[in-house]
């Protein structure tokens, strides 16, 4: 039988495929996707799962400490205002965080990648592609609300002992209020497609940073109001907060039904209900239609080439590279210039490290004007602990992301580098330097300023900016050498290499190292705070600080020995 | 008509990617498009498509106009892309039997048609694997397939044989040919000029946004001053500077 015949068939209606059916092949993508991972990897499966688990139940106890703590008789009046605005910051929090999530993920699958063309190219409907696409980025884009409110609820619950109605509430809350941030998280990316299509990144980026500018800068006008008296302070933190508390704001129809929920008002409870699900159902709705009949436009707009064109001279990277890394032989900078470019050509990588320690830098800035008589020795010492500790869980998450998959991304060039006379050790150890290049500039700039802003004694600062040191030396070694124990050469995506198993491996080796030195330096924080010691630092204290100095030096160096031992012998 | 491109224009800013082309296709034609990277050739096909809007003219697939009854024009045709497109935690069983039902086609139709191409395209073997695992010609294979699945009026094909090994390229060069001569229509883009002088009913290239030459290759040949094999031609039409080749060809209308 020849195809030809085999295609004798009726002629086809031209009768669009429903939702139903891109809902279903993305359940048996699904299926497949976690039967793959119970057949292959059910290890891993079994460890997320655990993880999850902890970080629930953690936070359950958590929440329930905090609300149990909060009903003792002498804060029993300050619980009952402080409660409600606790869920109204929460769902306020959370509708941002889900418009920008829903955001980022209806962009990349509506405006990038393959399947939507393969999917419009088909006798589709757009409006069933949009939906579908929505449908499913809120389902990615609700775990952030189920990780953290689920628990907070829960723990509600037990501690006023509400019965299955609450729990059947804010479920029904949550379902509720997801689409309503997730409408305007796909108005928002359509937008993007139809008028930032060039810089869609950069947009969605430069509006996150923006917005935790406000954020901080907001942050730092409730802190300026600790310095007045109590009754003070709790009539500013007031006036401050009312406008959160706006009827108009989906996060307090939400917040308004779990309250009534646990005040027993049904009724009340109900009709907020009706609000918040009556509106989402309405976004939506309405969304999806407009996004559908403008999808073909903005994927046509997402889609064409770029109408200009940058000229590099690439002057600057080169000055830069032999300014910075003037000790390396000429062929190993001639390397390191890649990468200097890559990285300032790629904004989601500089700006990365420029906005979360540019805001740092603002509140550093900002420290000294809460406080014009100074802090105490224990405020010193607790603020010290805090700066470290966000330092280097920044720096973290910037070694995971970018400087792990270094490696990885080299191997698919392999053709290039791995034929250059020069011995792969050396390759491992210009990346390193790279990472620390970029890791010790950033973070050592910030820590020079936190110890400035606080106007930390000799000791302490030693101990701060030797464990900054430490933390970069102990992350860097840790990215680069694991990079190239557990590489990925099949994936060209960085960040896809980040997400793998090798880079979720580095990601807990990096976070288990921070809460070390953070750890550590929290001891010495602690024990100079209770001891009111400035001068000098007693055995103890040297011991701790030899300790973290290691822990760090330690990591980096060994990670990086056992990933140049196999990168020597890997095959490409 | 199978496709009908009239006065189509197509800008990215001040670039005109497409300018003003007009081309007719035929049912039972197979058709060639060649052009030099950057040309419009891949901004065309994406028009014809409905993946793009032209931003002037009009273009019909089988009397459907792509603007305004899109749906009814997409069901006429299938589009191949250059870099094909499977979900990677399907197989290709799976993937078929859901273009199947994307095309409105009965699930025992569907599968009776997805074994009798992937028997004859040999896929059959890693049919109920994941595509993940699939190497881009086992993948183009795939793709091919399913765009072949509800026989369509028009196939449109942006680079089909790059992957493919010798025994493909030779099934799929001759799967084209029996859908041209049972009255389906072939259009395919390629860089492969060997494959166009050997398949192609007429061949069209497209040069900075304009088609520079069209015919048969005998049409072609005689349109040049003196005797040449295809790449010749097609060097000259895209490239008139070029040494020795200058002032070969006679110059050919935007529409032909």
């Amino acid at each position: 039988m020849t195809t030809t015949a085999a295609m004798t068939m009726p002629p086809i209606a031209p009768r669009p495929p429903g939702l139903g059916l891109l809902m279903r092949i993305r359940m048996a993508v699904l299926r497949n996707r976690i039967r793959q991972l119970t057949d292959q990897s059910p290890l891993r499966l079994l460890l997320v799962f655990l993880f999850v688990g902890v970080i629930w139940l953690a936070l359950y106890l958590l929440f329930d400490y905090v609300f149990r703590f909060m009903r003792r008789d002498q804060f029993e009046q300050q619980a009952v205002i402080a409660i409600p605005y606790v869920f109204h910051i929460f769902f306020v929090a959370m509708t941002f965080l889900l418009t920008f999530s829903t955001a980022v993920i209806v962009y990349s699958s509506l405006f990038s990648g393959r399947e939507p063309s393969f999917l419009i190219a088909a006798p589709n409907h757009p409006r069933s592609v949009v939906a579908v696409m929505y449908l499913e980025a809120l389902f990615f884009a609700s775990w952030s609300l189920l990780l953290l409110g689920i628990p907070l609820m829960m723990a509600m619950a037990r501690v006023q002992g509400l019965g299955w109605q609450f729990y059947a509430t804010f479920l029904i809350a949550f379902l509720g209020f997801v689409p309503i941030p997730g409408s305007l998280g796909l108005a928002a990316a359509w937008a993007v497609a139809m008028w930032l299509p060039r810089s869609a990144k950069r947009a969605v980026f430069w509006g996150a940073a923006i917005l935790l500018t406000l954020i901080i800068l907001w942050w730092g006008r409730l802190w300026a109001l600790s310095s007045g008296s109590s009754s003070d302070w709790l009539r500013g933190f007031m006036r401050e907060m009312s406008y959160l508390k706006s009827a108009l704001l989906p996060s307090t129809w939400v917040t308004n039904a779990i309250r009534f929920s646990i005040d027993g008002k049904v009724s009340e409870a109900l009709f907020y209900l009706a609000v918040t699900l009556a509106n989402a159902l309405f976004l939506s709705w309405l969304c999806i239609n407009i996004v559908g009949m403008g999808y073909g436009r903005a994927f046509g707009r997402a889609h064409a080439v770029p109408t200009h064109t940058t000229v590099y001279s690439g002057w600057a990277s080169r000055w830069l590279s032999s300014a910075a890394f003037f000790y390396l032989p000429g062929k190993l900078r001639a390397l390191i210039l890649k990468d200097v470019r890559t990285f300032l050509r790629d904004p989601m990588q500089w700006s990365q490290l420029l906005i979360l320690f540019g805001l740092l830098s603002l509140y550093l800035t900002y420290l000294p004007r809460t406080r014009p008589d100074g802090f105490t020795l224990q405020w010193k010492a607790f603020i010290c602990f805090l700066n470290y500790g966000a330092v280097t869980l920044i720096l973290s998450t910037f070694t995971s992301r970018f400087v792990f998959p270094l490696i990885s991304i080299e191997g698919q060039q392999m053709w290039l580098v791995g034929l250059w006379p020069v011995p792969r050790s050396r390759i491992m150890w210009a990346k390193f330097a790279f990472a620390m290049t970029i890791t010790m500039t950033a973070g050592m700039g910030v820590t020079l300023l936190s110890i400035r802003a606080l106007n930390l004694p000799a000791s302490l600062a030693l101990v701060q900016g030797v464990g900054t040191c430490a933390a970069c030396v102990g992350l860097c070694g840790l990215a680069v050498g694991l990079g190239a124990r557990l590489p990925n050469y099949e994936q060209r995506s960085a960040g896809r290499i980040a997400s793998g198993l090798g880079g979720t491996v580095n990601l807990i080796a990096s976070i288990a190292l921070v809460t070390g030195v953070v750890v550590v330096m929290g001891i010495v924080c602690y024990r100079m705070a209770v001891t009111m010691e400035t001068t000098h630092l007693d055995a103890v204290g040297w011991g701790l600080f030899a300790g973290m100095a290691a822990l760090g030096f330690g990591t980096g160096i060994t990670a990086m020995r056992i990933g140049i031992a196999s990168f020597r012998t890997a095959q490409f | 008509m199978s496709i009908l491109i009239q006065k189509v224009t197509k800008c990215y800013g001040r670039k005109r990617a497409v300018d003003g082309i007009s081309l007719e296709v035929r049912p039972g034609e197979l058709f060639a498009f060649l052009g030099p990277n950057g040309a419009g050739k891949t901004t065309t096909i994406k028009m014809m498509s409905g993946l793009l809007r032209p931003d002037e003219g009009t273009i019909h697939i089988c009397g459907h106009a792509m603007a305004a009854d899109a749906l009814t024009a997409k069901s006429k045709m299938s589009y191949v892309p250059d870099e094909p497109f499977l979900y990677e935690k399907l197989t290709a069983r799976e993937f078929l039997r859901f273009v199947g039902q994307m095309y409105s086609l009965p699930d025992d139709l569907a599968d009776r048609r997805a074994a009798a191409l992937m028997e004859r395209l040999n896929i059959t073997g890693f049919a109920d694997q994941l595509a993940e695992g699939y190497s881009h010609g086992m993948k183009q294979k795939v793709v091919l397939a399913a765009a072949l699945l509800h026989d369509p009026e028009v196939l449109i094909v942006d680079e089909p044989m790059v992957g493919l090994d010798p025994g493909g390229m030779r099934t799929v060069k001759d799967l084209f040919r029996e859908r041209a001569t049972a009255g389906k229509t072939v259009f395919m883009s390629t860089h492969t000029l060997d494959i166009a002088e050997s398949i192609a009913d007429r061949i069209g290239i497209i040069n900075q946004g304009q088609i520079v030459a069209c015919g048969t290759l005998a049409e072609l040949m005689a349109r040049a001053a003196r005797e040449h094999r295809l790449e010749d031609i097609f060097l000259d039409v895209t490239n008139p500077a070029a040494p020795g080749l200058a002032g070969s060809m006679e110059p050919v209308a935007g529409r032909l």
